[in-house]
């Protein structure tokens, strides 16, 4: 029994598979699969996982935010092809002259789906709730920038004398306190704050508030009892000057933003944050109608509720099968939004996907969706998109434990591996040797680790201690070094194993150094990494949440995200100091130094810049392959004339 | 026999209570939650989730509340992972969806596995019966995940005859595909199992007096055979039953339908506990009244049986 069903499954399967390259090959065209455009304008995408909720500043993964991209709008857009921020419902800006404080002129024509019309006080409230408990919005780091974000979101204290009203100062009880940006300094009455524009030579008009933003930051204290007072014990001073001093909880109204009229809207930074108008387009930053959220509570984004502010609504939702959007009437720019509906399937199976994709049932598939071994036919056809995105794949280390505590070995294994085979044999990928993609970030002096070295690894590992010596038959091994300390940690899903395998097999060819592997459940390995929980080796990704080298520096930046325990004052401190630059050439230049120093230290080990890998059918035109594959929908059309197709990936250039 | 059907189904409400903590319990010590993802979320985030959620509390009250919203309100609570979305509405919306594609495969396995084993049986040894029997033997041997994507080349990508995936309501062309796939095992089972019931009855005393009585051939085969050679057919598709309608969680993401054996996969790895045990405890429902349903058939199909 056993037997036959073994044999039986065996002939069915390569069955199937001599099948399945059949159908793959055997599409000749210059396309895959069918050409014939939709009758109506409609759009239909897989857009990957079923979301989590349509409500923009819950969650923080790729398919919500281009769903959010449709429904909701922000003060700006993402540009289609370079995902620099664009006018959106600011018509424009003014940015301060170390860019700690901006000023939003908003269009005057903004509307919600029901009609009410769109002012700046909808981004005081949402801002502000992307920051309370209750929403538990999971990009609240984001905003975390504006002044006194932190504190609300923390639920701190102020400390205000009784008698005299005044508020206990910061500078007063840290003296490692960074310098004020110009948003939290008093106002130079003789400058203006603002470099003035052509389109505007008056400054705008101070405020009660706005003089409150540039007095000295408030000491902020924890709002809890026990952590308040852990802290007051350990301070002596801070602790007599709060005694008989009133607390005062940090509340919304303390936050940075603030709306001047109904179309300007300032917001204050606690720092200086050169790339926060790019992270405004994210879609924890995009507004929520707050008559609708305050009347149904959570079941706000239920479609029968739901209002929503961007070029597109909700026409019907059945979750797991499709969400079906329609042109929104309301939308301010409604007479330039060309598509009729968009039509969201959430499907993960990239063979589902690309089996509807052929028979023309879809118009684009989601990034990442080619299945690998599709890929040396369908790289070659004409609605292949082959761009780069802004995201890598690298390996982290428990730099907590030997032996990759010690920084030798680290750089040992990273000599090790030949990042170049690896990227040819995977097709579309690119080696990396530093921490940030490589040519997405244009203008950045990106940093170049070391090559593949194996000898100079070798070297290395004898220098630590773990002599590797050469086989009489040319093999290495490298006998004391432990190898039951270290593992390779993957979750088993996708290229994972075959990656793996790869890793293990370098590393034994060129270091004599077999490291087990380890696979398992997905959530199951992502605690292990949380907790650095694992010896040796883990798989990891990282994808930009902004267009700026920031965000994938920033990774080190709090220690506790990047799962290897590395932290270094030195790094922050240099990120801190990029950060206070305000030219951007310098700033560049500074933050390329970090990211050099970083890698010095190799708390990882890079291994590719990723493709964005996806297809759309030649009648798709106004979506580009961008680094983040996050479509602004309105600029997107069906194209019948065919001699106007896109044949091949569009450029991404202006 | 009232009496029985009685006590079984008092039986059944402790039976779920257990599998509802024991499925509790495996969540709770499953690492993980419901919201990690490839970026981890900065610690003062994370808190914020877990006690608006209540993860912070102590086990024993998340415990008791999920149970006194089961036992107080047949309420399962909300979603965890799908925002604003109760179980028991995810469950309404994705049962029709999956029951409908599972009983359409399961009369077709019905219908085509009682004839093939029927004529097995009936033509013992001859090519008939090797015929039937071999194809059974492929169908018991291919798994679905392989038989889908063969029909969907063949009937979607080749003759364009029915939709690759995705569901358009029922009835509609995109059921068929999911059926077929979905009934092929159960009919291979089924035509073995009537082989072989008919074969025995076949050669049992009250078929011979039967047939000495001078019944006809038709007669003695489907008042006394078929009746008698169904009873292992009829505990095997008691259950089969069951999990066909709550959903083949194989067959539903090759054909991406939005039915509850998805969600049911899908609620595990997000580890999206409300989510998870609701769909258990619906499952060993639907398990335990198929059974039930069984017994009652036993009875009705073979005069020897009775229950106390």
């Amino acid at each position: 029994m056993k037997f036959r069903q073994i044999v039986g499954l065996l002939l069915l399967a390569s069955f199937a598979f001599t099948q399945y390259s059949c159908t793959v090959a055997s599409s000749k065209g210059e396309f895959f699969g069918s050409t014939t455009p939709p009758a109506r304008n409609i759009f239909r995408y897989v857009n990957g996982d079923e979301p989590e909720s349509v409500d923009p500043q819950i969650s923080n993964a790729q398919p919500e935010a281009r769903l959010a991209m449709a429904l909701f709008e922000g003060l700006v857009e993402y540009h289609p092809k370079s995902m620099a921020p664009i006018p959106a419902l600011a018509e424009r800006w003014d940015i301060n002259d170390d860019s700690s404080e901006f000023t939003f002129h908003l269009r005057r024509n903004g509307r919600w789906s029901n009609g009410d019309p769109i002012d700046a006080n909808d981004f005081v409230y949402s801002f502000r709730r992307a920051l309370t408990k209750e929403t538990a919005s999971r990009n609240a780091n984001l905003p975390m920038y504006i002044k006194y974000a932190q504190p609300f979101y923390e639920q701190q204290v102020f400390v205000r004398d009784p008698q005299t009203g005044q508020f206990l100062l910061a500078k007063d009880f840290d003296d490692k306190l960074p310098p004020m940006p110009l948003s939290g300094s008093p106002i130079d009455p003789s400058k203006s704050e603002y470099t003035p524009t052509a389109e505007e030579a008056k400054p705008d008009p101070d405020t009660a508030f706005h003089q409150l933003m540039h007095s000295p930051l408030r000491l902020t204290l924890p709002g809890g009892e026990k952590a308040r007072t852990k802290l007051l014990d350990k301070n002596a001073k801070l602790k007599a000057a709060i005694a008989g001093k009133e607390l005062v909880t940090v509340k919304g109204e303390d936050i940075g933003v603030e709306a001047i009229d109904n179309y300007t809207l300032r917001i204050s930074l606690v720092q200086q944050a050169p790339f926060f108008l790019g992270l405004l387009a994210h879609q924890v930053f995009r507004i929520v109608p707050r008559k609708i959220v305050e009347k149904y509570g959570h079941l706000w984004t239920q479609p029968e509720n739901i209002v929503t502010c961007g070029p597109f609504k909700i026409k019907t939702w059945v979750p797991y099968d499709k969400l079906v959007m329609e042109r929104d009437p309301m939308y301010w720019d409604a007479a330039n939004v060309k598509l009729d509906e968009l039509q969201f399937y959430p499907i993960n199976d990239q063979t589902t996907a690309m089996n509807l994709y052929k028979v023309g049932e879809l118009e684009a598939v989601q990034n990442r969706g080619v299945p690998n071994p599709w890929l040396h036919v369908l790289k070659a056809k004409k609605d292949y998109m082959d761009a780069a995105e802004g995201a890598i794949d690298y390996l982290i280390m428990n730099t907590t434990k030997p032996p990759l505590n010690n920084v030798n070995v680290r750089k040992a294994f990273n000599l090790g591996i030949d990042k170049k085979a690896w990227a040819e044999f995977r097709r579309i990928i690119k080696p990396l040797t530093a921490f940030t993609p490589e040519g997405i970030f244009p203008g950045y002096p990106q940093p170049k680790g070391p090559e593949f070295n194996p000898a100079e690894g070798r070297r290395l590992l004898g220098e630590a201690g773990y002599p590797v010596t050469q086989n009489s038959d040319g093999s290495f091994s490298c006998p004391k070094f432990p190898v039951d300390q270290v593992e390779y940690f993957y979750n088993t899903q996708g290229s994972n194993k075959l990656q793996a395998e790869w890793m293990q097999a370098q590393w034994k060819q060129n270091l004599g150094i077999t490291v087990p592997l380890r696979n398992m459940e997905w959530k199951t390995f992502l605690d292990s990494k949380a907790k650095l929980d694992y010896k040796g080796f883990a798989r990891s990704g990282w994808g930009a949440d902004f267009m700026d080298p920031f965000t994938f520096l920033s990774v080190f930046y709090t220690g506790g995200e990047s799962g290897t325990g590395w932290t270094d004052h030195k790094y922050i401190e240099m990120l801190d100091e990029a950060n206070r630059t305000l030219d951007t050439k310098k700033r560049y230049e500074l933050l390329a130094k970090a990211e050099d120093y970083m890698l010095k230290q190799q708390p990882i080990i890079p291994i590719a810049s990723t493709a964005v890998n996806w297809m759309k059918k030649p009648y798709v035109k106004g979506m580009y392959p961008n680094p983040g594959s996050l479509f602004p929908w309105k600029f997107v059309y069906i194209e019948r004339d065919q001699a106007k197709w896109d044949f091949g990936t569009p450029s991404l250039a202006d | 026999m009232l009496r029985f059907i009685v006590r079984r189904l008092l039986v059944t409400i402790p039976t779920i209570l257990v599998v509802i903590t024991i499925t509790w319990a495996l969540i709770k010590l499953a690492p993980g939650n419901f919201y990690s993802g490839e970026k981890p979320l900065p610690p003062a985030i994370e808190q914020t989730i877990r006690e608006k959620y209540g993860l912070d509390k102590p086990w024993y009250q998340q415990y008791g509340k999920t149970m006194w919203g089961i036992l107080r309100h047949l309420d399962f609570g909300m979603s965890l992972r799908f925002e604003g979305q109760s179980v028991n509405s995810i469950i309404k919306r994705s049962l029709p969806v999956s029951a409908a594609v599972g009983i359409l495969a399961y009369l077709l396995a019905l219908v085509v596995g009682i004839t093939a084993g029927s004529i097995a049986a009936l033509k013992q040894n001859s090519k008939w019966d090797y015929g039937s029997m071999a194809l059974a033997m492929v169908g018991i041997s291919v798994p679905n995940f392989v038989l889908g994507p063969i029909l969907v080349i063949i009937f979607s990508l080749w003759l364009y005859w029915f939709p690759p995936s995705r569901w358009d309501g029922f009835p509609s062309r995109s059921v068929v595909l999911p059926a077929l796939t979905l009934s092929a095992v159960y009919i291979a089972y089924i035509a073995r199992l009537t082989r072989a019931g008919m074969l025995e009855v076949l050669r049992s005393d009250y078929i011979r007096t039967a047939r000495a009585k001078g019944l006809s051939e038709k007669d003695v085969v489907i008042r006394h055979a078929l009746r008698g050679g169904l009873m292992p057919v009829v505990s095997f598709t008691g259950p089969a039953l069951a999990f066909l309608i709550t959903g083949t969680v194989v067959v539903e993401r090759i054909f991406a339908l939005p039915g509850l054996g998805n969600y049911f996969i899908q609620a595990s790895l997000n580890r999206d506990e409300p989510l998870i045990i609701g769909i258990v405890a619906f499952i060993a429902l639907t398990l335990l009244t198929m059974n039930l349903l069984v017994d009652i058939a036993y009875a009705y199909l073979d005069p020897r049986v009775r229950y106390q």
